[in-house]
C-alpha cells in the first residue's frame, strides 16, 4: 500500500523547508521527508549571511571566474526582495536585518580588486558603492584603521539559521503538510505519471520500509544531491566543501552589518541576541573513506590551521573581537558545484524530478524554491534559469566521451 | 589574623592563615583581599550581590570548579573570565557584566 | 613548540596524578594540564600557598599525601596549572612526518589546545603521543524554581570555598540533596559556625535489604562510612533538622536568596504534601555528580548511557582506552565512582599508556591496579546503587517558568512548547537549536540533562535515546585570541 502526494520533498533544511511551505501555500499535499531531524546540517550550521556582492572564494581565482560566478547575480537579487518578504508572509519571524554589508579593502591590490567588483555589480543591477577607509569608519566605528576601502551593499544582512528552516516547516505543518523525520529516501523509481519515493522510517522500534507516490519529486538534499542523483542513474555533480564557523558569548550590539573581506576568508556578523558568528569559508577537513570519497556522513574535523587564519582575518579588521569569549566552533558541509554557478531545474531525463543545490543556497533557498515551483507547474520562473540548468553537465560528460 | 566577618546573609572569611592584603576593584570601587584568594572569594566576601546579569537576573557563582561558566566577570578587560579559578592581583580591575 | 610529550594528562585529581605518576616512573615524559592552581582534583583542594600554614587532606585516603608529593616532585612529568585544555586535536597524518598514513586518526598524535588566562604567552598548543582525559565530574544540577537567585550553590562549590579559600557562602544554610557528599558539607559549614537550617535528603532511610546488600562492600571502607556517621552524629547533636524522603520545591527570595520552599515526598521522590518555608540565606543542592566528558565528544569517543554511574559515561576497553585510538580515560568520566577507584583507574590507565608505548611494565604492578579497581568497585557499585538519583522525579521540580538553560534563561515552558508544535524534533540537539538551551557559555554542562528528559518525557522515550548535545572547540569558552596563539608562529597583532 502507498500514499499518494502531489509532490514529495526529500531533505529538510532550508531549502526543503522553504518548498514544502510554498507547495502547501498553492494547495498541494505535500511530504517533507528528512533522514535526521529538520535543520540539523548546512541549513543549520551556516553562517546565515545574506550577501549579495561576489564572495572572497569567486575573486580568490581570478577574474574569469569572477565573471562566470557574477552570471547568479539575478538569482541574488531576486533572493533580496524575497527575504525582505519572507516572514511577513509566513507570519514568523526569521530573524532578518538587513542593514547592509560591508566587503574590506587592507592593501592596494584589495582596493583595486574592490574597484572592479563594484563595477561588475554594478553592470548587473546591484546597489553597491565604493568608499574610502574614513567613510566606512564613519559608517562602522568598529573597524580598524588598517582598512584602506570597502564596497557597501545596502542589501546585504543576515537571518537566524536557528530559526529559518524549522520556522518555514511549521508554517507548511500548519498548511497541511506532512513533516517525517528519521526517515530516509533509499529509491526513486517511476511510478505511472509520477514516481514512488521509498523510504525507510527509523523510530526506537526499529525500521519501517514506506512507499510514497507523488506526481513530482523535489530533491533537497545538499551535499547529498550527487547520491540522490545516483539513485536515478543521473549524474549532479557537486563537490563538498568543509568549512569551519565560531560564535562568541552575547555581547553589547557594536557591530551592525555584515563584515566580510576581498583578501581573506571572512565573514562577521553580530546576531539579534549579540552574540558575534565569524567565518568565511575556512576549510575543515572532510574524512576521507578508504576509496579516498568523502565520507558525508561523519562529521568533518577542524584544521589548527583555520582556526588561526580565521582569529586572525577577524582581529585584524575588528580588533574589538580579540578578547570576545569564543563558546563553539563547528564544521558544517555545503556543496560547490565544478563550474561555481548553482543547479537549479528539472533533473535531465527524469520529468517530475527537479532539484536545487549549489553555492549560497541559504542566500539563495527562497528563490531556488520559488523557481522550482514555477518550473514544475510549467509556469515561466521570475528569472532566466538557463545557467543554472543541471544537464549543462551531463552535456559536458557526453561531450567528452 | 583576619577574624571571621560577622555579617547577616553573606560569605565569611574564616578565621585563617591568609596571604598579603591586597586591593582589586569592583566596577571602579576598591575592594579588600589578601593574596592567594580567588577573584570569586574576594567579591563574595565584599557582598557584590551580582557578578553578572542574565536577562536582567542577578547570578554569583554556582559551581565553584570552573565548570558552569555563572561567575564569568571581565578581568583586566577580558570579559567571561571565571572568577573561581582566578587568583587575585594587587591593582587587578574587575568588571561585572551586564546583559 | 616544543617537542612532544609521550602522555598528555588532562586533570590533576587522584586519577589523573595517579596515572601521571604510574606513566613516568615506568619512564614515560608525561605533562599535566589543570586549570586549577594545584594538584588534587576537587576533592583534595586545599589553601593556596599564599596562606601559607600545614596542607589539610581530607581522612579516609591515607595514600593521599603521598601520592600528590611524589607526583609533584617526579622528575618525568611537567605541570601546568592555571590552563585550560580547551581542546584536543589528532595531528593530521600527512602532517607529521613518517607516521603510517594507513592508520587511523591519532596515530601521528595530537595537538592539546590550552588556554592561559592569567598568562596569555603560555597558550598555544603541545604535542602528544597518547592522551588521557581525567577531567573529573561536577556537581549534577537539578533545576527547581528559583535556583538561579543568588545563594543557590552546589555542595561542590560550598566545600570548595571552605577547603580551599576558608570562606563560609552563607550564614544560615538550606542543604538539599541525595549524595552522602551532603551531610559531610553540612557538617563542615557547622564547624565554620554556619546555621543550618535543615538538612532535605531526598529518599528515604535505606531499608534491610540495601543494607544487607551494602555489606560485604564495606570492608576497606570503614573509616569512609565511619567519617560519614560521625558528621550525622554531629548534625543530631548541634539540633540540626535532618528531614528523609524531603525535596525542594521552589527558592524564595527577591534578588538573593531568603527561603526555601520544601515538601514531602514518596519513595520515587516525588511531592506528595504541601510545602513549607524555611527561611535561609542560601540552598546547597547536592544531587550527585555528572562526569565531564566535553573532551571525550569533541574528540569523537564512544559515550554512553548510564544514569546510576552519572549519565553520560564514556565507553572504554579493558586498558580504558576510548572508541578513539590512543585516547585514555580515567576516573570520573569513565563513571562516576569516587577517588579510590579513580586513583586505582588513573594507575591503571598510565600503566597500559606506557605499555602500549614500549616500555616494560611487569604484570604483577598491572595486576595489582586492576584488584584496586575491583575492590573500589564494590563500594562505588553500592553506593551508586544506594543513592541513584531519581532523575524523572527530579525533572517534575522544574515548572514551566522554571528556566532549565541558565544561560540563555530557556524555561521548561519554552522546550515543552517547543515539543509540542514542533512534533518532527525527537533530540536533545534539535531542542538546543531551535531552544538556545545548551548555546550558552556552559555548554549545555548544566542543562543538558533536563532538555534530555523533556524530550524522552514529550516522545515517550530513554534519556538515552534522547541523545546528548554535541560538544565543539572550545569546550569552554575561550577569547578568540586565543586561536591565534595557536600558530607555530602566531602572526604580530
Ligand atoms: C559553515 C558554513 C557556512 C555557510 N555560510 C553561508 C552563508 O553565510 N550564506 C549562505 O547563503 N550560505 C552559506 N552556506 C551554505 C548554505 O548553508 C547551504 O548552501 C544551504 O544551507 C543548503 O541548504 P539545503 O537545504 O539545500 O541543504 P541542507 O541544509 O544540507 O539540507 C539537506 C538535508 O537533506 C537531508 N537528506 C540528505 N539525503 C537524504 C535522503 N536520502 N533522504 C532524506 N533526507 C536526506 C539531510 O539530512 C539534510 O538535512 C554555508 C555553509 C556552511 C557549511
Ligand atoms: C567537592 C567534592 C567533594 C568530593 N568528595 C568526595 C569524597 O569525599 N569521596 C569521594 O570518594 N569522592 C568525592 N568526590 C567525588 C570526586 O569527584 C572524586 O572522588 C575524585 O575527586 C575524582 O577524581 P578525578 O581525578 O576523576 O577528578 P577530579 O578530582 O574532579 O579532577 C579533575 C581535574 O580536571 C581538571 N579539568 C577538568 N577539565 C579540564 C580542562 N578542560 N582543562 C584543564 N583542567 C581540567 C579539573 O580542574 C580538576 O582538577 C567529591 C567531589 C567533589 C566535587
Ligand atoms: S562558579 Fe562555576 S565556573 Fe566559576
Amino acid at each position: 500500500m502507498s500514499e499518494r502526494y502531489d509532490s514529495i520533498v526529500v531533505g529538510g533544511g532550508l531549502l526543503g523547508a522553504a518548498l514544502a511551505w510554498m507547495l502547501a501555500r498553492e494547495g498541494a499535499r505535500v511530504a517533507l521527508l528528512e533522514r535526521d531531524q529538520l535543520n540539523q546540517h548546512a541549513s543549520g550550521q551556516n553562517a546565515g549571511s545574506l550577501h549579495f556582492q561576489l564572495e572572497y572564494r569567486m575573486v580568490e581565482h581570478g577574474w574569469e571566474s569572477a565573471r562566470t560566478a557574477a552570471e547568479a547575480m539575478p538569482l541574488h537579487l531576486e533572493a533580496a526582495r524575497e527575504w525582505a518578504a519572507l516572514g511577513d508572509e509566513l507570519g514568523e519571524s526569521l530573524g532578518v536585518a538587513q542593514q547592509g554589508g560591508f566587503m574590506l579593502a587592507e592593501t592596494a591590490e584589495q582596493v583595486e580588486v574592490l574597484r572592479r567588483k563594484t563595477a561588475l555589480e554594478q553592470e548587473w543591477g546591484l546597489d553597491v558603492r565604493l568608499l574610502d577607509g574614513e567613510e566606512a569608519r564613519r559608517l562602522a566605528p568598529y573597524l580598524s584603521d588598517s582598512v584602506l576601502a570597502a564596497a557597501f551593499c545596502p542589501l546585504e544582512g543576515k537571518a537566524d539559521t536557528r530559526i529559518a528552516g524549522p520556522a518555514l516547516a511549521r508554517g507548511a505543518l500548519r498548511l497541511g503538510a506532512e513533516v517525517r523525520t528519521r526517515t530516509e529516501v533509499v529509491d526513486l523509481v517511476p511510478a505511472g505519471s509520477g514516481w514512488a519515493v521509498h523510504a525507510v522510517e527509523r523510530s526506537d522500534a526499529g525500521e519501517r520500509m514506506l512507499r510514497l507516490e507523488a506526481d513530482t519529486v523535489m530533491l533537497a538534499a545538499g551535499v547529498w544531491t550527487t547520491r540522490l542523483g545516483q539513485l536515478l542513474d543521473v549524474s549532479l555533480p557537486t563537490i563538498p566543501l568543509a568549512l569551519m564557523m565560531s560564535v562568541s558569548a552575547p555581547t553589547a550590539p557594536f557591530v551592525p552589518h555584515l563584515v566580510q573581506h576581498a583578501g581573506t576568508k571572512l565573514s562577521l556578523k553580530q546576531t539579534g541576541n549579540g552574540t558575534v558568528l565569524i567565518g568565511g569559508g575556512w576549510p575543515a577537513r572532510l574524512p576521507l573513506a578508504a576509496d579516498g570519497t568523502p565520507e558525508l556522513d561523519r562529521r568533518p574535523t577542524l584544521l589548527q590551521s583555520s582556526l588561526v587564519g580565521n582569529a586572525a582575518a577577524a582581529i585584524g579588521v575588528v580588533p574589538r573581537t580579540a578578547s570576545l569569549p569564543i563558546v563553539r566552533s563547528w564544521v558544517g558541509t555545503t556543496t560547490v558545484t565544478p563550474d561555481q554557478l548553482p543547479l537549479v531545474g528539472q533533473v535531465p531525463g527524469r520529468p517530475g524530478v527537479f532539484v536545487a543545490t549549489g553555492g549560497s543556497a541559504f542566500t539563495l533557498g527562497p528563490s531556488f524554491a520559488r523557481s522550482l515551483i514555477a518550473l514544475a507547474d510549467g509556469r515561466p520562473p521570475g528569472i532566466d534559469l538557463h545557467p543554472y540548468d543541471p544537464a549543462r553537465f551531463e552535456r559536458l560528460s557526453h561531450a567528452r566521451r | 589574623m583576619p577574624d571571621a566577618e560577622a555579617t547577616s546573609g553573606r560569605a565569611a572569611r574564616l578565621p585563617s592563615e591568609r596571604g598579603e592584603p591586597a586591593e582589586i576593584t569592583v566596577d571602579g570601587r576598591p575592594v579588600g583581599c589578601f593574596a592567594g584568594e580567588t577573584v570569586a572569594t574576594a567579591m563574595l566576601a565584599a557582598g557584590v550581590p551580582a557578578f553578572s546579569h542574565r536577562n536582567g537576573e542577578p547570578r554569583i557563582p554556582l559551581c565553584n570548579m570552573g565548570t558552569c561558566f555563572e561567575c564569568g566577570v571581565t578581568v583586566d578587560g577580558v570579559p567571561l573570565t571565571r572568577s573561581c579559578l582566578t587568583t587575585v592581583r594587587d591593582g587587578m580591575r574587575v568588571e561585572t557584566s551586564e546583559r | 613548540m616544543t617537542a612532544a610529550h609521550d602522555l598528555v594528562v588532562v586533570g590533576a585529581g587522584p586519577a589523573g596524578a595517579a596515572a601521571a605518576l604510574a606513566a613516568a616512573d615506568a619512564g614515560l615524559d608525561v605533562l599535566v594540564v589543570d586549570e586549577q592552581r594545584a594538584a588534587g582534583g576537587q576533592i583534595f583542594r586545599t589553601t593556596p600557598p599564599e596562606f601559607g600554614g600545614r596542607r589539610k587532606l581530607p581522612t579516609g585516603y591515607p595514600w593521599a599525601g603521598e601520592l600528590l608529593d611524589r607526583a609533584r616532585s617526579h622528575p618525568g612529568i611537567a605541570w601546568r596549572h592555571g590552563a585550560t585544555v580547551f581542546g584536543i586535536l589528532p595531528v593530521a597524518v600527512d602532517a607529521a612526518a613518517g607516521a603510517d598514513a594507513s592508520a587511523g586518526p591519532g596515530s601521528a598524535g595530537f595537538d592539546v589546545l590550552t588556554s592561559d588566562p592569567a598568562d596569555p604567552a603560555r597558550s598555544g598548543r603541545v604535542r602528544a603521543r597518547r592522551v588521557l582525559i581525567a577531567s573529573g565530574a561536577y556537581d549534577m544540577p537539578v533545576a527547581i524554581p528559583g535556583w538561579t537567585l543568588p545563594g543557590v550553590m552546589m555542595a561542590g562549590a560550598v566545600q570548595g570555598f571552605l577547603k580551599s579559600q576558608r570562606l563560609r557562602v552563607a550564614d544560615r544554610v538550606v542543604l538539599a540533596g541525595s549524595h552522602p557528599l551532603l551531610l559531610i558539607v553540612a557538617d563542615q559549614l557547622l564547624a565554620a559556625g554556619a546555621r543550618i537550617e535543615e538538612v532535605a535528603i531526598a529518599r528515604g532511610l535505606p531499608s534491610p535489604v540495601e543494607l544487607l546488600r551494602a555489606l560485604p562492600a564495606v570492608p576497606g571502607h570503614v573509616r569512609l562510612l565511619g567519617e560519614l556517621a560521625g558528621c550525622v552524629l554531629r548534625l543530631l547533636r548541634a539540633g540540626v533538622r535532618i528531614s528523609t524522603g524531603t525535596v525542594p520545591t521552589e527558592v524564595l527570595g527577591d534578588g538573593r536568596v531568603q527561603g526555601v520552599r520544601l515538601a514531602r515526598a514518596d519513595r520515587g521522590w516525588r511531592q506528595t504534601g504541601p510545602a513549607r518555608t524555611v527561611d535561609a540565606d542560601a540552598l546547597v543542592l547536592g544531587y550527585g555528580f555528572h562526569p565531564s566528558t566535553e573532551l571525550a565528544r569533541q574528540l569523537g569517543c564512544g559515550l554512553d548511557w548510564d544514569s546510576a554511574q552519572g549519565g553520560w559515561i564514556v565507553r572504554h576497553d579493558a586498558q580504558l582506552e576510548t572508541t578513539v585510538a590512543g585516547v585514555h580515560v580515567a576516573g570520573e568520566p569513565s563513571g562516576v565512582a569516587g577517588a579510590e577507584q579513580s586513583r586505582a583507574e588513573g594507575e591503571l590507565a598510565g600503566l597500559t599508556i606506557a605499555a602500549a608505548l614500549g616500555r616494560p611494565v611487569p604484570e604483577r604492578a598491572l595486576a595489582g591496579a586492576r584488584r584496586r579497581i575491583r575492590s573500589a568497585s564494590r563500594f562505588s557499585g553500592v553506593v551508586q546503587r544506594m543513592f541513584a538519583p531519581r532523575r524523572e522525579a527530579l525533572l517534575e521540580l522544574a515548572t514551566p517558568a522554571t528556566e532549565i538553560c541558565r544561560c540563555e534563561t530557556v524555561t521548561r515552558g519554552t522546550i515543552d512548547g517547543f515539543l509540542d508544535e514542533n512534533p518532527f524534533a525527537g533530540t536533545a540537539d534539535a531542542v538546543k537549536l531551535a531552544c538556545r538551551s545548551g548555546m550558552g557559555p556552559c555548554q549545555g554542562r548544566y542543562c543538558e540533562s533536563a532538555v534530555a528528559g523533556l524530550v524522552a518525557k514529550a516522545r515517550g522515550t530513554g534519556v538515552g535515546q534522547a541523545g546528548r548535545f554535541a560538544a565543539h572547540i572550545p569546550v569552554k569558552p575561550v577569547p578568540l585570541q586565543a586561536y591565534v596563539a595557536l600558530a607555530d608562529d602566531p602572526p604580530a597583532l
